[in-house]
């Protein structure tokens, strides 16, 4: 097996504690970033479409259940999300993608994503401006997420060990 | 046949991964509420929890400095004032007695600490570092200083989570504290409102709101926000009435677990659905 899939689960559970812990320190008005998201892109990037939406799934399924969140809420839109984020797994532009701000444009895709489609699940009131919902609960957590994704880009390997 | 099916599989692998998954989270969100489900959550969350408190336990040490200031100012102003309830409670003791009520204000309260917050703008959870060995059931209205945080929604052995306000699942009878105007307060991804309020009811910005005696699962008063506007004025014949909420979720770490589950029961029929749920678990 690929250590790169073991790493991928090993490091959810550390993220997952600063996420419940540590980042709602750090909201502004109510906004906050997703960790889990920045990790699934860089794994379905890393290891192709179908791992990044099996992982999505798996990353939605453990979140739901340990934080108490509607069961298959965040296992739909987090799948979704590992999804997208794996049509960029290409070989030859991976290197390219992660040392470049393409990885934040990623990130902030998949990060939006996400988030309308769990706000569409979880049944928030529809006469809400659809605009409103996607600025206020997609575009700008979805922004927050991809600042922290610039600490990929900063610690992403200069070579490739492979 | 074979053939066939294995040259759409390995055409559109991705895509057959990717629905059979989606049908999968569908299919679990209907079976939220399955005695198995709640079992497999309690189990997860309980076991993560013992590690978030730790680290929960180590951020927050950091902040007690500045909050014991803070608390001691605040002890300070609650003196005065206490001072100067006393003599109403007084007052108010002797003119209970002279119509013969009863005094039932004393709750029991188990004190707890927020190990966890999942913040998402629909689903607000919190996980405690307190559940069924210290008598936390769900059911039980979750408070801090300031007000009404949500209620509990499941536990295990020594923890237990709770949905917040700010959660699409919570609704409650609340009540306008100077007009005593009722209705049924939620969450709805942006605002907390209290919905379906007919125009002619009198509720003003600035009022306070609270828990209304008429409901089925918070039957005491606790507060809960004040009244900052009113939305859709211009049409139907319902205001929507917006409520900003006394408790700040980013800032909660104490809590207190009022330890009572209200049993409130009309034509045979247990209204106070966290106790029903709880009475058939029993049965099975």
């Amino acid at each position: 097996m690929r250590s790169e899939y073991i790493w991928s689960i090993v490091l959810f559970f550390p993220l997952l504690i600063i996420q419940t812990t540590i980042i709602p320190l750090i909201a502004i008005h109510g906004v906050m970033p997703d960790l889990i998201m920045v990790l699934l892109v860089y794994y379905s990037m890393r290891c192709g479409q179908i791992y990044g939406t099996a992982l999505g799934f798996f990353y939605g399924l453990l979140f739901d259940l340990i934080t108490g969140s509607l069961l298959g809420s965040t296992m739909f839109s987090k799948t979704l999300a590992g999804f997208i984020a794996g049509y960029f797994s290409n070989e030859n532009k991976r290197e390219l993608y992660f040392k470049s701000y393409i990885f934040l444009l990623i990130v902030f895709l998949c990060s939006v994503i996400d988030l309308v489609v769990s706000a569409f699940f979880s049944s928030v009131d529809l006469n809400t401006s659809l605009v409103r919902l996607l600025f206020e609960q997609g575009i700008l957590p979805g922004i927050y997420t991809a600042v922290l994704g610039i600490f990929v880009i900063m610690f992403y390997p200069k070579r490739s060990i492979s | 046949m074979l053939r066939f099916f294995s040259s759409v599989w390995e055409n559109f692998k991705e895509y057959i991964v990717l629905v059979i998954l989606l049908i999968i989270s569908l299919v679990t969100m209907s079976i939220n509420q399955k005695p198995a489900a709640r079992k497999i959550r309690s189990i997860a969350f309980g076991s993560f929890a013992a590690f978030t408190s730790v680290i929960s336990d180590v951020v927050n040490i950091g902040g007690l400095k500045s909050e014991n200031a803070s608390l001691r100012k605040l002890n300070a102003e609650l003196m005065l004032q206490v001072n100067e309830l006393r003599k109403y409670g007084i007052e108010n003791a002797e003119l209970k007695g002279l119509l013969g009520l009863k005094d039932t204000t004393k709750l029991p309260l188990i004190a707890g600490t927020v190990v966890s917050k999942s913040l998402s703008r629909s689903q607000g959870t919190f996980t405690l570092n307190i559940g069924s060995r210290q008598g936390v059931k769900p059911g039980m209205p979750v408070i801090d200083d300031l007000g009404l945080v949500g209620i509990v929604n499941s536990t295990s052995g020594d923890f237990s989570i709770v949905r917040t306000l700010k959660n699409l699942d919570l609704k409650l009878t609340v009540q306008d504290e100077r007009s005593q105007v009722q209705g049924i307060m939620k969450w709805n991804g942006t605002d907390l409102v209290m919905i379906d309020i007919p125009k002619t009811y009198d509720i003003e910005p600035g009022d306070r709101i609270e828990t209304s005696q008429l409901s089925s699962i918070v039957n005491i008063p606790i507060p809960v926000g004040t009244v900052i506007g009113l939305s859709k004025v211009e049409t139907g014949i319902f205001n929507e009435v917006r409520i900003y909420p006394f408790v700040d979720f980013i800032k909660t770490e104490h809590i207190f677990v009022i330890a009572i589950v209200e049993s409130k029961i009309e034509d045979g029929e247990q209204l106070n659905f966290y106790k029903r749920n709880h009475l058939s678990e029993i049965n099975k």
